[in-house]
C-alpha cells in the first residue's frame, strides 16, 4: 500500500504582527512595541501521520486546535512553515461547503466556477454537471442567485460538488450534518461509496459518532499537536474524557505530544508522490 | 514558548524558486487555468450592470457622461477654443474609464475572494488577471460612442490611423495589468492601499494631458527640462498622447514616448509578479 497522506513533522506558524494589522498606522504601532507580546503562533507543530488508500482519518479535538489549519495544509492551501507533505492524487476540499460560492451567481454558474477554481478540465465538467444537479436536488433553484438559497441548499451544493468530482483524497470539514434527515442518509451513502472505491478520506468533525462509525484510524489534535493517535473509538473515548473535564472547569493534565505518529513512513520512498508547494 | 521552539529549523524551510523559475512557473499556472480566467471574466461581466436598471448601456453612457461634465466646465466656464473639444478629451476619458476601473477591480479582487482562497488552493494569480481582462470589454464597448461621435459629429478627424487603436490599447493592457497585480497582493496586507488609490488616480488624471494637450504645458516645460522630462515619464502621457494622435490628429502614435511605456510597462509587470508571487503564500493566513 503505497500512502495517500504523508505529513511528516509538519509546522504551520502564523506571524501575528501580520495577521492582526490591516492598515499602516498598525504597522508603526506594531513596530514600535517590537518586544511586546509574541511575534508568531504555532497553529500546528511536530505533527507527522500517514494514510494509506481507502484509509479514513478523524481528526478531532477542542476548538482551536488547528484541525482546520491541517485540512488547509493538505489541500496545498497554506504552505508548511516547516517539515514536508506528500498528497497523492487529485484532492478536492470544499472545506466549509458553500463558503466560497459567489452568491451573485447561480447555482450551475458556481459549479461551473467551483469546478474551474478546483483545477477540472472543462469537459470532464460538463459531463459532471448534470450528476452534480441531480444530487444536490435543489430543483429550479439551480438557476437562481446562490443569494437566494437557503443554508441547507447551500451545503447540499457544496457537498455534490466536493464529492462528486471522484477526488482521490477528500477533505472534509464539519459537514455530515448538514440538510435534512433525507440528505443526511444520502451524503453518508456517497461518503461511504468514496470510502470503499479505496480512496482517503480526511474528516474533521465535533460529531464524535462519526470517527467511531466511518473512520478507521483518529487523531486528537491539541493546541497544534498530535496528543492521541490510533483505534477511533479508542481517541474519541479519550477526547471526550478530557472535554468533560474541560466543561467541569478543571483543566486536563497536558498529554505529551506524539512527535512520531507516522514515523515509519520517514525512509520510505514514494513514487509519483505530488509534493505540495 | 522559550525561543528555542520560536524558530524555524532552518532545514525543513522550502526553498524558494529564482526570479525566472517564477515567471515562467506563472505564465504556465495562466495558461493551465484559462478557463477560470474566462468564467471569473464572465462572472464579473455577468455581475456588472446586473443590479442597474439600464444594465450594460451603463458601459457606452458612463464614458459619455463623464465627457459631458468635462465639456461643461473646460469649454463652457473655462471658455477653451480648442476645435473638437469633446473628441479631444474624450480620448483620453476612454482609455482612463478602462485603466481606472481596471485597477479598482484589480485592488479588491484577492480580498473580495477570499473564502475561495481559504478554501481551494489555485494560483491566485488568476484573480488581477482576470479584472484586468475584463476592463477590456468595457473599453470595447466605449469604442461605439467614440466612433458614433467620429462618424456623425467629427467626421473631419476619422483617418485610417483608428485601426492602430489595439496596439496602444495592447501597451495599456500591459500597464494596467502590472499595476493591478502589484496593488492586488498589496491589499491583502494594507487595506489603506483602496482609500490611497482613489486619490492617487485622480491626482494622477490630472497630471497626464487628459484635459489639456502638451502644447499647453509647453510654456512650463520649455523652461524646466526637468519637468518635462518628468512629464514624459508618465506613462499616461505616451498614452494619451498615443490615442490622441490616432483618433484627433489623425496621425501616427508619438512612438518614443510609447516605447518608454512599453519599457515601463514590461518592467512594473515583472516586479509586481514577483512580489505577488512572493506574497502568495501568505495570502491564505493574513486574510
Amino acid at each position: 500500500m503505497t500512502a495517500a497522506i504523508d505529513v511528516r513533522s509538519l509546522g504551520i506558524r502564523y506571524n501575528l504582527r501580520l495577521t492582526r494589522k490591516n492598515t499602516v498606522r498598525e504597522t508603526f504601532k506594531n513596530l514600535a512595541r517590537r518586544r511586546n507580546g509574541p511575534a508568531h503562533f504555532w497553529a500546528l507543530r511536530d505533527v507527522s501521520f500517514r494514510i494509506d488508500h481507502g484509509e479514513s482519518l478523524a481528526v478531532i479535538g477542542p476548538n482551536g486546535a488547528g484541525k482546520s489549519t491541517l485540512l488547509q495544509v493538505l489541500a496545498g492551501i497554506l504552505e508548511p512553515t516547516e517539515g514536508r507533505i506528500e498528497v497523492l492524487g487529485r484532492i478536492s476540499s470544499l472545506l466549509t461547503l458553500g463558503a466560497g460560492f459567489d452568491t451573485d451567481l447561480s447555482g450551475r454558474d458556481n459549479i461551473r466556477l467551483a469546478g474551474a477554481f478546483m483545477g477540472m478540465e472543462h469537459t470532464d465538467m460538463l459531463r459532471r454537471l448534470p450528476g452534480i444537479i441531480d444530487f444536490a436536488d435543489i430543483g429550479q433553484f439551480i438557476d437562481a442567485p446562490i443569494k437566494t438559497y437557503s443554508t441547507g441548499m447551500n451545503a447540499r451544493l457544496g457537498f455534490s460538488i466536493a464529492t462528486a468530482v471522484e477526488p482521490d483524497v477528500l477533505l472534509l470539514d464539519e459537514v455530515l450534518g448538514t440538510g435534512d434527515a433525507t440528505f443526511r442518509s444520502k451524503s453518508q451513502q456517497r461518503v461511504e461509496e468514496l470510502m470503499r472505491s479505496a480512496r482517503a478520506i480526511v474528516l474533521v468533525t465535533h460529531d464524535m459518532t462519526w470517527p467511531v462509525e466511518f473512520c478507521n484510524r483518529a487523531i486528537l489534535l491539541e493546541k497544534g499537536q498530535i496528543v492521541a493517535a490510533g483505534d477511533p473509538s479508542e481517541v474519541v473515548r479519550v477526547h471526550e474524557e478530557r472535554s468533560g473535564q474541560r466543561r467541569a472547569g478543571q483543566q486536563p493534565d497536558p498529554l505529551p505530544p506524539l512527535y512520531d505518529a507516522g514515523l515509519p513512513a520517514l525512509s520510505s520512498h514514494i513514487p509519483g508522490a505530488v509534493r505540495l508547494r | 514558548m522559550s525561543a528555542a521552539t520560536e524558530a524555524v529549523r532552518p532545514a525543513y524551510r522550502p526553498d524558494r524558486p529564482g526570479p525566472v523559475t517564477t515567471i515562467r512557473q506563472t505564465i504556465a499556472d495562466v495558461v493551465s487555468r484559462r478557463r477560470l480566467i474566462l468564467y471569473l471574466v464572465r462572472a464579473d461581466l455577468k455581475k456588472h450592470g446586473a443590479d442597474t436598471l439600464l444594465g450594460n448601456v451603463w458601459w457606452v453612457l458612463d464614458p459619455l457622461l463623464t465627457m459631458l461634465v468635462y465639456v461643461v466646465l473646460v469649454a463652457v466656464i473655462l471658455r477653451s477654443t480648442r476645435e473638437a473639444y469633446p473628441l479631444f478629451i474624450f480620448c483620453a476619458i476612454l482609455p482612463w474609464k478602462w485603466f481606472s476601473s481596471a485597477v479598482g477591480a484589480a485592488t479588491i479582487c484577492v480580498v473580495s475572494r477570499e473564502r475561495i482562497i481559504k478554501q481551494v488552493a489555485f494560483p491566485k494569480i488568476v484573480l488581477p488577471l482576470s479584472a484586468c481582462v475584463g476592463g477590456i470589454v468595457s473599453f470595447i464597448f466605449g469604442l461605439i460612442p467614440l466612433f458614433a461621435m467620429l462618424v456623425l459629429l467629427f467626421p473631419n478627424h476619422l483617418t485610417p490611423w483608428v485601426l492602430l487603436i489595439p496596439v496602444v490599447a495592447a501597451v495599456q493592457f500591459l500597464l494596467t495589468l502590472g499595476i493591478g497585480i502589484l496593488l492586488s497582493g498589496l491589499t491583502v496586507f494594507y487595506r489603506d492601499v483602496g482609500l490611497l488609490m482613489t486619490h492617487a488616480l485622480r491626482l494622477w488624471f490630472y497630471v497626464s494631458p487628459a484635459l489639456y494637450g502638451t502644447d499647453q504645458i509647453q510654456s512650463l516645460t520649455a523652461k524646466n527640462p526637468e519637468l518635462a522630462r518628468l512629464f514624459n515619464l508618465n506613462p499616461f502621457t505616451g498614452l494619451f498622447e498615443s490615442y490622441r494622435n490616432l483618433i484627433y490628429y489623425g496621425q501616427a502614435p508619438t512612438w518614443d514616448l510609447l516605447g518608454i511605456v512599453v519599457v515601463e510597462s514590461l518592467v512594473i509587470l515583472v516586479v509586481g509578479v514577483l512580489v505577488f508571487r512572493r506574497i502568495e503564500p501568505a495570502f491564505a493566513k493574513v486574510l
